[in-house]
Parts: C-alpha cells; structure tokens; sequence
C-alpha cells in the first residue's frame, strides 16, 4: 500500500520549506551572485553584455577616495546610531512597560516612526531641516537660543549633516528596538524582581544587577538590527544630502547607487556594493548566535 | 534680510505668518520649481499656434509606449499625451505615455535596459550618452531632420552624437535656456537696476546687498543638478572646462583655479553655508519667498510664482550669462534627449513620431509656456513674438524678450567638447560642485582641490575612453 503523503515527514518537510527556499534563491542568493559576476566585469548601465575584467574595478575603488570615505561614513553612522539606539530603545521601553493611563495610544504613537516608509518620513525630516525655514531653527531662535535671522543650516555642514543623517536612523529605529527590548523586559519572572525588592534592592540596582543583565541577549538582537537596518540603508542619505555636502555624508550604499546607476558603471557599483557584505555577514552569524543563547536561557 | 518674520515671532499672528511662509515655501518644493496648480492667471493674448501633419513615410501600426519626464511646466503634459495619441489615431498606432519623475529616469531606463523590454522611446532631460551601447544609432533620423528643417543647434547635437564612435545615440530636438533670475527691488539701490551683466557686478551688487539688507546670494554648490550647472558656467566664462574640443582632460588649470579662487571670494561676501545643502529646487523656493537677490535657473520658479506670489513675480527680471574674463556662457537648463533601445521592434513607428513632434515644436514651446526652445529654430517662427509679448501674463510684456539672443550665450555639459559618457559621469557624481565646495570651505587650497577634481576626472575619461565611448 502506497504511504500517504500526510505519512511522508522528509517530503512534507521539503514542501514546506521550499516557498521559502524559493523566494530566497530568487530574491538574496541570485542578486548576490549577479553582485559578484557584475563586480568582475565591464556591465554598464548602457551595456548589459558581459566581458570579465578581473579585479580591475576593485583597483579603481580603492583609488577613489570618495569610497574611502564611504566605507568610514558607513561605519560611524552604524556605530554611533547602534550605541543611540541601544540605550534609547531601552529607555523607552522601560518607559512603555509602566501602567499609565493611555499606554496604548503612547504605544502606537511611538511606534509610528518604524512604520512610516522610510523615503516619506526623510522627506518629512527634509523639511524640518530645510536651510532656511526649519522649523527646528525657529524654536531655538525663539527661545533665544540663535540670534535673529540666524540659522544653523543643518544639511549644509559637515559636521551636523552627520549628525542629522545619524539623528534620522535613530529616530526611525529606536521604536523597534524599544519594541524587542519590551518582550525581554516583560518576559522577566516578576519573582525575580519582587524577591530583589524585598531585599532592599533600589530601581537603579534593580535596573544594572538584574534587568539590564537578562535582557542583554535581547538588546543585543535589536542592536544589531538597527546595525544591519543602518548599514545597508542609502533611502535617508539619498533624500537628505545625497551624500553632501561634499560627500561628507556619502555612505557605501548611496555611493554605489551614485557610482553604479546614475554614473553608469555598474561593475564598479557592484564593487563598491560588496564591501557591505562582510559587516552583514558578521551581523548575521552573530544574531544568529544571540537567538540560540537566548533559547537555551 | 530675513524681514523679521522668524526674528521675535512672540504672538499668535507672527506664528500664522510664518506657517503661512512655510506653506508658500512648501508649495515650491518639486524638483525645479515644478509649477503647481494656480500658474498664470492672466488668459493668453496670444493663441496656439496651429498644429501640421504629414503622413508618415512607411505604412505604421502597432504599439508605441513613450516614456518622458514630468514636465515642470504641467500644461505641456496635457498638450503632449492629447497630441501624441491623436497622432497615433491618424496613422494605425496605439500610443501611450507614461511621465515620472525626471530623477528616476535613469534608473528607469537601466532597469529596462538590462532586462531587454519596456517603453520604445524615452525622453530624458539630459544627455544619456551612457546608453549608446544599447541603444539605436539615429543618425538617419538627424539627417532626415535637417534636410527638413536645417541644421541642428550645435549644442543639441553635441549633446546627441558621439564623435568616437559617429553614431547619434540620442535624437536632441529642444533645449531649455538657463538666464540669471534676479529681484529688481534688491538691485535697484545698489545701481543695477537692470542686475549684473558681469560676475564681477555680480560680486560688487550681490555683496552689497548682503551687507546692507541681508539678502544672500544663491549659486549651489551641492550635489544636485542646478549647482552643476552654474559652476559649468562660471568655469567657461573664466576660459576653464572640464575637457577640450577633443575630449582631453584639461580641467587642471589656472583658469579653473582662478574660477574656484571667484567663488570663495562671492561666498565669503554674498552667500550663507545654506548653498552646501541645496536640492535642485531650493534656489527657486529662496528667489520665490524672498530670501535669494540672485539665482541661475530657467523661467519655471518665475511661472510658479506668477500663480503662487504674483507681487514676486512682478519683481523678478532675467539676465542672460554673465560675463568673465574670458566670456559670456551658461549651461543649457534643460536638454532632451530622446531614445530608442536596441530591443524595440517599433522603431519605424518611434522615429516618425519624434519627426511629427519636431515639427510641432511650436506647440511645446507654446503649451510649455516658452519654457521649451526648438533645436532647429525655423520650426517657432512665433517664438520671438511671444517672448516680446508674453500671451502668459508676463509684467511687463516683454520681460523674456532677452531670451530670443540666448543661443550664442547657451552651450551643452561637456563645452567645448562633446557631452560623452565620461561627461555624464563626472556630472552625476558631483566632481565639479564639489571641486568648489572643498576650496570655499577650506579643506583644500583651490590648486588642491581643483587637483584632486583633475584625479577624478582623468580616472572617469580612462575608463571609458578604454571602452572605446570617449575620444581623446
């Protein structure tokens, strides 16, 4: 008699899994296979016919000093917004667990900034960084803060077009990080905490001896979300500065897009777009690593 | 000058009027002062001209898919999908027409390069000599063009046609003039009532405005495409360019230090670190809301501000390129460039519908509210009439009549050589904005900076010189 499907565990399995399987060959595993073909060729926007180079846009990558730059913006924007968000996010989870009247809304409130698309809400933040009409400037003139008809020209220096690019991902991440690190602090045994109270334990040793430490296996899944989310992300650079002002803002992925789309030469965006792959890989394997430590605790 | 709006606003009426100047402000804030719903209000004094047809030379039929930019002057979307489907009527062809945005362009026609299907003539604002690969040679189309109608405009063929490889990638039938734009009640007490003519005036004026008023100046120097443009023009006028007439990289000279040396001097007097951080709409949004004396952009913002703030518009008055050591040039605004991929089977049908299209120019131009000027000048036989007397509302009449002489003073992205692949890439990669940006800020003497640019730059001619697209 012929098993029955419902009967065959390794077959279901396999179907089951293969829609899955299927998206992600289609939509990860073969883009990151064109990404390297592409990077060892001379494909262009305007010629799509293939003819292997070697390593020759890696050598003219690493002689443009603006991929250098790139790479090192890529990195203190991660850096610095994971660090933000991180605390952030804890605060504001700590804030989002306490009983008050109209959590709810306050809940959906903060959340709103990680579901806004991210192309609208920069855009949103364009405005309120405009050169001339932010309305940032108009309420530190009004307190005093800069002087009439002063403005602080956010998107036009260095150094606060930085600051402003790293202030738009942690506004725009922190809810979900509050988010993962809500799970970690309500799934805290009340026991634990009561026990510590009874003890005398005040809220700041309660907070550093005994919560901080059991949701540090969570904090460090929404860090490295928001490290992942930050470092792959060119939409806020792109609708800010688009990498200005003189490319003090240009990250890996907008310099890529700029180089490899609007430039034209694809194999060298390829190039440049690699780069991002060992930091993803690493981020990979070590959420990877985070979620099994926290299923073991 | 901030006029005091934002300087003690204490009380409920102060905050309204501010809101209401960010709304006005808002309400410029599409790409190049794209004209929102409003425009003039005045009906035109003088009608449409009448519209030709001449059948085709094959027997048509079939599909047509047309891809072009979201005109920033709306009635010519109008005008356009309504003229290009009853073109399709006459001769057996379904035609449609999608506009997006000018910015994803682009990114559009690589994706449907790459995936060998999509739209079977595209229109782009400017030069896309980085499709020659795949795209179709146009020379019979030019040719058929000019035994119509004349010879080409220089700067649109050497914005269409690749001397390296004598192949017209693009067919290139009208361009947009860039004029200065500048508020005559701020030039007015600075004794040039007629603004600058020279960028030394401009420099002089712009500086005492600056002091007396607080009216800055406002010439980009960020990575967007207005910025591109004028510190092409300003290069040029001092005698420098990115490359020569056959495509040599020429950018490291004194001319061009000399040019970068100007602009550290006009932001120190006349400019605020605002022009860093500009998009392609924010010198529009200045001029229009009263914060710029002086910008460099084409007639769209003065149209929006002809709906949006009449009393502005009134105050805004054009100067052609400003005059250098060496001349007088601006970059063209705007350029169009039109496609056929290599795997478009309609090809016939495209070709003898941009024929049809040039020969209506007149109608662009018009519907376009002169915004578009023709690349053979024969087909707007009225323009110079309009623009003496402006059927759109203009105060006074003849405020754009300047713009009939503005061809000597117009050259293509890439002057005096041709506008090649190498070109296109320097210029969406912002080496020249940001070649200024770096020595008016300080981070680099101008011969650093203008050093470092020629490093780019070279690195850019090389490699596509080596893909056999570039000359030189």
């Amino acid at each position: 008699m012929a098993t029955r499907l419902a009967d065959r565990a390794g077959l279901l399995a396999w179907l089951f899994l293969l829609p899955s399987v299927l998206y992600i060959v289609a939509l990860v595993a073969v883009p990151f296979a064109l990404a390297i073909a592409f990077a060892l060729s001379d494909v262009s926007a305007g010629d799509p016919s293939y003819d292997y180079v070697g390593g020759r846009n890696f050598e003219r990558v690493f002689d443009d000093p603006v991929f250098w730059r790139s790479l090192g913006n890529t990195f203190v924007f991660t850096g610095i917004s994971m660090v933000l968000i991180v605390v952030l996010g804890k605060v504001l989870a700590n804030i989002l667990v306490a009983d008050f009247r109209g959590k709810w809304l306050v809940r959906f409130l903060v959340l709103l900034p990680w579901t806004t698309p991210v192309a609208l809400s920069s855009i949103s933040w364009l405005w309120l960084l405009d050169s001339i009409y932010s309305p940032i400037d108009w309420v530190l003139r009004f307190f005093g803060f800069l002087g009439p008809g002063e403005n602080l020209y956010w998107l036009g220096q260095p150094g606060l077009a930085m600051t402003s690019v790293i202030a738009v991902h942690v506004w725009r991440l922190t809810p979900l990080a509050a988010v993962i690190m809500m799970a970690g602090l309500v799934a805290i045994p009340r026991d634990i905490e009561e026990q510590a109270m009874v003890d005398g334990a005040g809220y700041w040793r309660r907070m550093f001896e005994i919560k901080i430490p059991l949701v540090l296996p969570v904090a460090a899944v929404a860090a490295l979300f928001g490290a992942v989310f930050t470092f792959t992300d060119m939409a806020v650079v792109r609708v800010l500065t688009r990498g200005g002002p003189n490319d003090a803002t240009q990250v890996l992925a907008s310099w890529a897009f700029y180089r490899g789309i609007e430039g034209g030469d694809v194999g060298q965006g390829a190039a440049i777009a690699l780069f991002l792959f060992p930091l993803l890989l690493a981020a990979a394997i070590a959420i990877l690593r985070v979620v099994r430590r926290i299923e073991v605790w | 000058m901030n006029d005091g709006l934002f300087d003690t606003p204490r009380t409920r009426r102060d905050v309204l009027r501010a809101a209401a100047m960010t709304a006005v402000a808002a309400s410029l804030g599409t790409a190049c002062a794209r004209e929102e719903s409003g425009g003039p209000i005045q009906p035109p004094s003088t009608g449409a001209p009448q519209e030709t047809f001449s059948d085709p030379r094959t027997k048509l039929s079939g599909e047509l898919k047309i891809l072009l930019w979201s005109h920033f002057v709306p009635s010519h979307d109008e005008w356009f999908d309504k003229f290009a489907k009853d073109w399709g009527g006459k001769v057996g062809v379904a035609v449609t027409v999608d506009h997006i945005d000018q910015a994803q362009i682009p990114t559009r026609i690589a994706a449907e390069v790459q995936a060998g299907q999509g739209h079977d003539v595209i229109q782009y604002i400017a030069t896309l000599s980085q499709y020659e690969p795949s795209v179709h040679d146009l020379k019979d189309l030019v040719d058929e063009a000019n035994d119509r109608w004349g010879a080409q405009l220089d700067l649109c063929r050497k914005s269409s046609f690749n001397p390296a490889t004598n192949r017209f990638y693009a067919y290139s039938p009208g361009w947009v003039p860039d004029p200065g734009n500048f508020r005559k009640s701020l030039w007015e007490p600075v004794g040039l009532p007629n603004g600058p003519t020279t960028w030394d005036e401009l420099l002089e004026g712009a500086a005492r405005i600056k002091s007396d008023k607080g009216v800055q100046l406002g010439l980009g120097m960020s990575q967007e495409i207005d910025s591109n443009m004028v510190l092409r023009a300003l290069m040029w006028s001092y005698g420098a360019s990115e490359q020569d007439e056959n495509e040599k990289v020429v950018i490291n000279s004194p001319e061009t230090v000399a040019a970068v040396e100007y602009m550290t001097r006009l932001y120190q007097q006349a400019m605020t670190p605002e022009v860093f951080s500009w998009n392609a709409a924010s010198n529009n949004q200045g001029l229009v809301s009263g914060k710029l004396s002086y910008i460099v952009n084409s007639i769209s913002a003065w149209r929006t501000a002809q709906g949006s703030n009449p009393a502005v518009a009134d105050d805004v008055f054009f100067v052609p390129a400003l005059r250098g050591p060496k001349t007088a040039l601006a970059a063209q605004h705007v350029l169009y460039n039109w496609i056929i991929p290599k795997h478009v089977t309609a090809v016939d049908a495209a070709k003898e519908f941009l024929l049809h299209y040039t020969a209506n120019f007149a109608s662009a131009t018009y519907h376009s509210k002169l915004y578009d000027f023709c690349a053979w000048d024969g087909l707007t036989p009225n323009r110079n009439a309009w623009l003496t007397s402006d059927p759109f509302g203009a105060q006074p009449a003849d405020k754009l009549a300047f713009l009939a002489d503005a061809i000597p003073w117009s050259a293509n992205i890439g002057h005096p050589g041709p506008a090649s692949t190498a070109i296109g890439e320097v210029f969406n990669t912002f080496v020249i904005p940001n070649m200024f940006a770096r020595a008016v800020k300080g981070e680099a003497t101008p011969q650093q900076s203008v050093a470092d640019a020629e490093k780019q730059v070279t690195a850019i001619f090389d490699k596509w010189r080596a893909a056999g697209l570039v000359g030189g």
